[in-house]
């Protein structure tokens, strides 16, 4: 409903006229220039500034990562995410343990009982991640929270995303990268002179690796079971077919070939070259 | 609003940023209390020292927070109850040491007038003495509220703003420290003590409004 931002009362509006919605469970890509008000916008969005103009309602318990996390706190790692989890609504001891958790799943265990002024740059980051994930927040903000963050963190960060919007979650994100949760975003905006402006996001670009599976049809020829995970491409063999999907994918979209009624027999499975999709199996 | 608090509760105790206005309290109370002076003149002086030391603590508590910390818990919480949170925080801390520092002086102070002719009920007088801290505690906080963010951001004008308006409101009469601070120290001439239930009041609301601006603010900035 016009939502617009400036900072002073004279001063220019950084975003002007912004109407828009988060649907629950869509994931909303948000691209710009440097400068361009991308962060203004996800900070209205996160609740940590009011617009100067118009409103937003219905916000659910939103949680927010920055870009980056020097905080300079008096706390350990997991003592700041037991406080955070405690903030989300959590009780102590579950705040503990899925602080614990998460920055175990970000290989970051170890530095649980680290102060957070101690950290390294990376591992502060997957502090700050592992905060906006352990509330289980309707609606998750990132800033470019990939920045930072090693390979195997980014592809985690990247499941974790999706796992939020399967769960019914909102999650509006920043990022560098024009192929980050390509195939996985809802919608696509651009911020420009201050407006917001819809735009195509990036196609399920084979960001990651691959892997080609090739099913036999079970003797009747059933068909292929409703809605296979990860969207496979399809391509029709005799009396089987041969299916392409991210890796990521790959173990579900088996589970689901396989218990389907009547299963279909799994003929090949093949890793496929990231960088050459549904080309030349790799040797 | 109870997690808030702990956060900011063990924020401000781990960053030992409360020890130089608990400093300051303590050199102010060692110049201008010593044992066996009129009891009533010592809670004034402890009272009148808190409207500072409330106002620093007040700033300690919302400018604790990096603001890369900050964007989380506010994303969490809402701008307004995590500033709530820190002012309630540097609030609480105030009282502590208004207690502590009531409690002192009622030990070791003399409980008699002024001329030490006229006995002073110790128990009443000491009620009084928390009273009157309280309403300075209160208005110090208030104070700390109003002269830092959001309202005031930088410390260029902070800090001198926070200064000046804690001894406007210590020494202006008319204000309710100075009303609390002058009853106990002309109850003293007397041997009378009276409760500054008034001023108290006045304090308390004012604190409240005070907070409330505060907090309204956070959101804008």
């Amino acid at each position: 409903m016009g939502v617009g931002r400036r900072y002073g009362a004279g001063g220019p509006w950084v975003l002007r006229d912004i109407d828009f919605e988060v649907p629950a469970g869509t994931l909303l890509r948000i691209e710009g220039a440097n400068g361009s008000g991308k962060s203004t916008l996800l900070r209205l969005l996160a609740g940590i500034d009011a617009p100067s103009a118009g409103r937003i309602v219905d916000r659910p318990r939103t949680a927010y990562v920055p870009e980056r996390f020097p905080a300079a706190l008096p706390f350990t790692a997991l003592g700041w995410l037991t406080h955070m989890g405690r903030i989300h609504g959590l009780g102590r001891a579950a705040a503990a343990a899925a602080g614990r958790d998460w920055l175990e799943r970000f290989g970051a265990g170890g530095h649980a009982r680290t102060p957070l002024a101690e950290l390294s740059k990376g591992t502060s980051q997957k502090v700050a991640v592992a905060q906006g994930l352990l509330g289980a927040p309707g609606l998750l903000v990132l800033d470019e929270a990939w920045t930072g963050l090693d390979r195997a963190s980014r592809a985690l960060l990247d499941d974790a995303v999706r796992d939020r919007v399967a769960a019914g979650a909102s999650v509006v994100f920043v990022d560098h990268d024009p192929r980050r949760l390509a195939g996985a975003a809802g919608a696509g905006y651009r911020v420009e002179a201050g407006r917001l402006t819809r735009v195509p996001v990036p196609a399920d670009a084979p960001a990651g690796p691959r892997v080609r599976i090739e099913a036999q049809a079970p003797p009747g020829g059933a068909h292929l079971p409703p809605d296979l995970p990860g969207d496979p491409h399809r391509e029709s063999l005799p009396g089987a077919v041969r299916l392409t999907v991210a890796a990521a994918h790959s173990d579900a979209l088996l589970r689901s070939l396989l218990t389907a009624r009547p299963p279909w027999h799994i003929r090949a499975v093949t890793a496929l070259d990231p960088r050459t999709p549904g080309e030349d199996p790799r040797p | 609003m109870i997690p808030l608090l702990g956060y900011q509760a063990a924020l401000l105790l781990r960053s030992h940023r409360w020890l130089p206005p608990l400093l300051f309290y303590g050199a102010v109370m060692g110049i201008g209390v010593q044992g066996g002076q009129p009891v009533l003149d010592s809670l004034g002086w402890a009272a009148a020292a808190l409207v500072p030391v409330a106002a620093w603590l007040v700033r300690v508590c919302v400018t604790n927070e990096p603001d890369a910390a900050r964007n989380c818990s506010v994303a969490a919480a809402g701008p307004r109850r995590v500033h709530l949170a820190a002012v309630l925080t540097g609030l609480t801390a105030s009282t502590a040491l208004a207690v502590a520092g009531t409690a002192l002086v009622a030990a070791i102070g003399d409980p008699r007038s002024a001329d030490h002719r006229v006995a002073v009920p110790v128990l009443p007088a000491s009620l009084a003495g928390l009273l009157g801290a309280l309403a300075c505690v209160l208005l110090g906080t208030g104070v700390g509220a109003l002269c830092n963010r959001p309202l005031l951001r930088s410390p260029a004008w902070a800090v001198p703003s926070t200064i000046l308006a804690a001894f406007l409101v210590m020494f202006v009469s008319g204000s309710p420290a100075n009303a609390a601070v002058t009853g106990l120290v002309t109850g003293s001439r007397h041997g009378t003590v009276t409760m500054p239930l008034l001023p108290l009041a006045l304090a308390a609301a004012l604190a409240a409004g005070a907070t409330a601006v505060a907090c309204a603010v956070s959101a804008r900035r």
